[in-house]
């Protein structure tokens, strides 16, 4: 489903003529199968949102590569990034990145509506969505009206709603609090299991990287293989 | 994104900063019909002064005022007649007519009555195909049978009428009918000063007819119309030199005159028609509404400035939400699509706004400014001018559209294109 291979990358820091290269990635491989939750630990600065937006296509690497779903994604144009995008990725954000003006139900069928899909079909498809993660009450609701584990769910409901079968996480619980974590973990993994969806989840947390079949750590710009734990 | 999608998009975004959208759209309101009514002006005065031209004039007559054939002028008398016949037989000329009128002072006089009066020697057969029509009686059937001015009855006076007259006091004229009436022509040359005076010659003719109203109200016609046949008669009795001679031509339509005029010119005739005094107008006026319509365009140009600040803050605003927009996948075009959409609608309703307030101030225009004129020169009764000051024909409403609308869009190019190389990472850290 993904394969990262030798993925290099800096950052140049200060003014031009007397930049620093900071090295981040030295050189990171990860393959990930369908179906796998996937985490990657690491401490703040370690790197781990740049491997991802990386892998999102959000910035393109200096070396290496990322294969897709067969689809070298450094080779596509902007515009087919953005289509490969809706295609493939669903996206959880730490801060949720829910739009304002938008209700619960709105935001959620945003990416339909991106991708040209009849208002209809599109609103009975958000509204079983709604109800799978138990946000119906709240459909109406604007993100300033919904607690934090509400707005994460409207943000995961959005994640899903196109059926992309990656669903990319950068710190999906580094807002919320420990039990609001425990229910946004327990339906990612549920997600998991009923829709087999891919998971590459990035966390600071432990407990959080816990729910993965598979862990690993991001420490100085190198991937390595954490320990396999099976909990919740 | 579907079409409807991207209008209940942008329609969301304008309703969130009601107020900026708002001052913005008044802006390019302001604009707009500035440049509309300012243009209205130059359209208004145009359409004045042409309907004045075409009011004023035999609008389907030509007038030959002579020929060149190269090298010798050729006044209209000389012009032979089998080119006469020529002209007759060009596409959509009803009518030839030449006219002579006697150099000479000319008077009718039945009984004791009397009138100053226009001896206008003509085919009367070719006059009635240009639309000459009589209001009682019969066209002549004889030389000595004539046709007179719709007025001649009312202003045939006595002596005694023409002292009240010169008094003031209203006077009857000739009561009755002045068909079969004989009447007597008296022709007296002119004579330069000093010179003897000349005995006049008279001569009887009978009236047939009265020739109709004339076409305005304030031309008086107390003339008399008469075989061209007498021309000849006439200079020989009173010893005068053959005089000018009016050719006209008569066009079947308005639309014609143009294409008669030009080809006529072509042959070398020498041409006045209503299509040259209009001609000249056109080119004046046009000159003039393309001026006003440049001047007005500057007025929206800088109602374009407060577009574009206010898309650029839409676009910095909603950085964030451009970048999830782009993360989830929307393509840069749709971005830019959107944004442009934005400030086209600004344009579109302040240009839809414009109009509406133009035909406002047009007609509020056309209905004061006569009355401040009018009360300014110290005048009454408004109901015998028509003046237009300005009008806003539908091509007024598509230039003065398609300029507001297109300087709005690229008033929106900028911010759109900002709009789209949003960085992604950057805007996701945007704080919410
Ligand atoms: N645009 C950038 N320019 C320069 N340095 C950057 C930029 N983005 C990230 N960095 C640096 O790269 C390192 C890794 O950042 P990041 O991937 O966000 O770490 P993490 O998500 O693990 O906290 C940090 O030291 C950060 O300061
Ligand atoms: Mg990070």
């Amino acid at each position: 489903m993904i394969k990262i291979k030798d993925l290099q990358h800096h950052f140049k820091i200060g003014k031009k003529g007397n930049e620093r290269h900071v090295p981040v990635l030295k050189g990171v491989t990860l393959e990930v199968g369908k179906g796998e939750i996937v985490a990657i630990l690491g401490k703040s600065g370690s790197g781990k949102s740049t491997l991802l937006h990386i892998l999102a296509g959000f910035m393109s690497p200096e070396t290496g590569s990322v294969v897709v779903n067969g689809q070298e994604t450094a080779a596509l144009k902007e515009s087919q990034q953005a289509s490969f995008r809706l295609e493939n990725f669903g996206f959880i954000f730490q801060n949720f990145q829910l739009m304002p003006g938008l209700s619960a139900f709105e935001n959620v069928e945003l990416p339909l509506k991106i991708k040209g899909m009849a208002e209809a079909e599109r609103k009975m498809k958000v509204q079983k969505l709604l109800e799978k993660v138990g946000l119906e009450e709240v459909a109406g609701h604007y993100p300033n009206e919904l607690s934090g584990g509400q707005q994460q769910r409207v943000s995961i409901a959005r994640a899903l709603i196109t059926d992309a079968p990656i669903i990319l996480a950068d710190e999906p619980t580094g807002s919320l609090d420990s039990e609001t974590e425990k229910d946004i973990l327990l339906l990612i993994q549920s997600l998991n299991k009923k829709l087999g969806l891919t998971f590459v989840i990035i966390t600071h947390d432990e407990e959080v990287a816990a729910v993965a079949d598979r862990q690993y750590r991001l420490h100085d710009g190198e991937l390595v293989k954490g320990e396999q734990r099976h909990a919740v | 994104m579907q079409f409807k999608d991207q209008i209940d998009f942008i329609r969301q975004h304008m309703k969130r900063n009601k107020l900026r959208v708002a001052t913005t759209i008044l802006a390019a309101t302001m604009g707009c019909a500035f440049l509309i009514v300012l243009a209205s002006v130059g359209f208004g005065l145009h359409q004045t002064i042409t309907d004045d031209v075409l009011d004023n004039n035999m609008v389907t007559q030509i007038e030959v005022a002579g020929k060149s054939d190269g090298e010798a002028e050729i006044p209209p008398a000389d012009i032979p007649d089998a080119e006469l016949q020529q002209i007759k037989e060009m596409a959509h000329v009803i009518a030839v007519v030449e006219r002579n009128k006697p150099e000479a002072e000319t008077e009718i006089v039945i009984g004791n009555r009397s009138t100053y009066s226009q001896v206008v020697l003509s085919s009367m057969e070719e006059e009635q195909k240009a639309g000459f029509a009589l209001s009682e009686g019969k066209m002549p059937s004889k030389a000595e049978e004539v046709v007179v001015g719709y007025h001649m009855a009312e202003r045939l006076l006595t002596e005694a009428e023409m002292e009240k007259e010169a008094n003031g006091e209203e006077v009857a004229g000739f009561a009755g009918s002045l068909i079969g009436q004989t009447v007597e022509l008296e022709l007296t040359p002119f004579t330069a000063e000093g010179e003897e005076a000349v005995e006049p010659s008279t001569w009887e003719f009978v009236v047939t007819g009265v020739a109709k109203e004339p076409a305005k109200d304030w031309m008086t016609d107390a003339g008399i119309y008469a075989d061209s046949s007498w021309g000849p008669i006439f200079n020989e009795e009173l010893g005068l030199e053959k005089g000018y001679e009016n050719i006209l031509v008569y066009a079947d339509e308005l639309q014609n005159v143009g294409g008669i005029t030009n080809a006529l010119k072509e042959d070398g005739y020498y041409v006045y028609s209503v299509t040259e005094e209009l001609g000249t107008m056109n080119v004046f006026f046009n000159g003039l509404k393309a001026g006003l319509i440049f001047v007005g365009t500057i007025a929206v140009l800088i109602a374009s400035i407060g577009i574009f600040n206010t898309m650029t803050m839409a676009v910095t605003e909603r950085t964030r939400e451009i970048g999830v927009m782009k993360a989830i996948g929307a393509q840069p075009k749709l971005i830019r699509k959107l944004f442009l959409m934005e400030s086209a609608a600004i344009g579109l309703i302040g240009t839809a706004l414009a109009v509406a307030i133009s035909y406002g101030i047009s007609i509020l225009a056309n209905w004061l400014v006569p009355i401040i004129i009018l009360s300014s020169l110290g005048e009454e009764d408004a109901s015998g001018m028509s003046i237009v000051i300005s009008t806003i024909p539908w091509q007024l409403v598509v230039i003065a559209s398609a300029i507001s609308i297109g300087v709005a869009m690229v008033s929106g190019w900028r911010p759109a294109r900002k709009a789209t190389q949003i960085d992604i990472i950057q805007a996701l850290r945007q704080e919410m």
